[in-house]
């Protein structure tokens, strides 16, 4: 069953991810850890990309909002079903952020939801403010105040419009996906700057309940971003320190094999930004590390024999031919150890899977698959 | 007299100490540059040097929580130096591995099944 996965899903998150500017996604239970991590990630994204302080700040209190909410939010049996995970997603449009995020809701409820969002919509800044207070009053003798002032912050923090669509589940169960696009400086107040679509959110959403998936990152890949994804992994996995560190090991091993391999296509791509997409996942059984990036052809045969070799082995036979490689120092260059493959099968201890998708007779799409048993 | 050499750590390159004066060598935190055998250069050559000149006895520790294979390959090569330093010379690998770390237990294992110094191997 391990051996005939279909790697198809990366190649088709990767396309997705790039075409509609995704940079992260999370979907999973949202913990105080999980939300520290995304904002530390999204942080150091809007540092590189030199907003001004003011978008930056904007879009950072948004963040926080938003993950607030989907905390909140989240269902009270994410444990027993992943279909009711919550969902985060941050996107780079046309200079704008677009953040969306999803949980479960009670049908029962969206009617009131759905009004209070119109009614949020048609207001201004200060009858925003006005509703707000009116809503907390109100509060204090109902429930639904929690969700109303969450909302009516969204709106009032981000400028701007939210975006909202329900999606029937089974039973008395709905998804609810909102969207925020806070306005940035060049932007005029109360402009309608939306994003109405939601197809490609329930698309990818869908694959990741499919397949178990839990973390996407869509590059950039450097030394430095892998050094904070690294960091980020630290707060958003589990596990005793030994088996944390074999999803360290192999990791660092695929996210540099990127690096150093990783082909960047001349059309449609930054010249100098190695485009790849790294994936997290898990299941009762296995962590699943997967990674997807574009390599030259000619670079695919020795790859393709080095994998199918290491695969081929018994435990005590990769065991000696790492020894072997470890030492030999012939034709080993920075770019070329000669060891990665190795180690990331000796740590696994399962069979690499790949999967090659020709694109022209130059490059084509690796994706690469790792597993490693649940403790 | 040889210079030492001291590295601080960064976030994916190691400590090194060299200080043949206070008989102190170490190589401690972790390990994972992009490119280890640029980190490595002047630590080989470091000791290739002190090779020529060394202390009667040389204990060397490694105090590693983590390293890429890049860097394993470069670890290779400071022990093979020390390995010929150890057919003249004392010498002894302190290999120290944090409680419950399994793989770097086994890791500096591995090295000491493969080379020809001995090695103590202790829990931090």
């Amino acid at each position: 069953m391990i051996e005939n996965q279909s790697l198809d899903f990366v190649k088709q998150l990767f396309f997705l991810m790039h075409d509609y500017h995704l940079g992260y996604i999370y979907k999973g239970i949202f913990t105080q850890d999980v939300t520290d991590t995304i904002l530390s990630l999204t942080e150091n994204k809007l540092e590189k990309q030199e907003e001004s302080s003011k978008t930056k700040k904007r879009v950072y209190n948004i963040l926080v909002e938003a993950l607030q909410n989907v905390t909140r939010h989240q269902a009270s049996d994410v444990e027993i079903d992943p279909q009711h995970d919550s969902l985060f997603l941050i996107q780079k449009m046309n200079n704008r952020y677009v953040i969306t995020t999803g949980n479960i809701a009670q049908t029962k409820n969206i009617p009131y939801l759905q009004s209070l969002i119109d009614k949020i919509n048609t207001l201004n800044k200060d009858e925003l403010k006005e509703y707000y207070k009116t809503v907390l009053e109100e509060g204090s003798i109902s429930d639904k105040g929690g969700a109303g002032l969450g909302l009516i912050d969204m709106a009032r923090k981000a400028g701007n419009k939210l975006i909202y669509k329900f999606v029937p589940l089974s039973g008395d169960l709905s998804y609810f996906y909102l969207c925020t696009v806070p306005i940035v400086e060049e932007d005029v107040q109360g402009q309608n700057i939306g994003i109405s679509e939601f197809h490609f959110v329930e698309k990818i959403h869908a694959i990741l309940n499919k397949e178990n998936l839990s973390i996407i990152n869509n590059g950039p890949f450097n030394q430095e971003s892998l050094l904070t994804l690294l960091n980020s992994l630290e707060g958003q996995m589990t596990g005793s320190i030994s088996h944390k560190k074999k999803v360290f090991y192999i990791v660092v091993e695929m996210l540099q094999n990127i690096i150093k391999h990783g082909y960047i296509p001349q059309e449609g791509y930054d010249k100098d930004v190695i485009p790849g997409i790294f994936l997290l996942g898990f299941n009762k059984n296995y962590y699943r590390i997967l990674t997807g990036n574009f390599i030259e052809n000619e670079q695919l045969i020795t790859l393709k024999k080095k994998i199918d070799k290491v695969n081929a082995l018994t435990k005590e036979e990769i065991d000696d031919f790492y020894n072997d490689s470890l030492f030999n120092f012939e034709g080993a260059n920075s770019k070329k150890t000669g060891l990665g493959m190795i180690d990331i099968r000796l740590k696994s201890g399962f069979p690499v899977q790949y999967d090659i998708l020709p694109i022209n007779n130059q490059y084509s799409f690796l994706s690469l698959q790792s597993l490693i048993a649940v403790e | 007299m040889l210079e030492p050499l001291v590295i601080q750590k960064q976030e994916d390159t190691p400590s090194v100490i060299l200080n043949k004066e206070e008989g102190a060598f170490e190589i401690g935190h972790r390990s994972l540059p992009e490119n280890a055998i640029a980190f490595y250069e002047p630590v080989l050559n470091w000791l290739n040097e002190y090779k020529n000149n060394p202390l009667p006895k040389t204990i060397f520790n490694f105090k590693l929580e983590y390293f890429n294979t890049a860097s394993a390959k470069q670890l290779a090569k400071v022990l093979l130096v020390l390995q010929e330093l150890a057919q003249t010379n004392d010498v002894l690998i302190r290999w120290h591995y944090l409680k419950d770390d399994a793989d770097m237990h086994s890791s500096g294992l591995r090295f000491s099944k493969l080379l020809k110094i001995p090695f103590e191997f202790i829990e931090m």
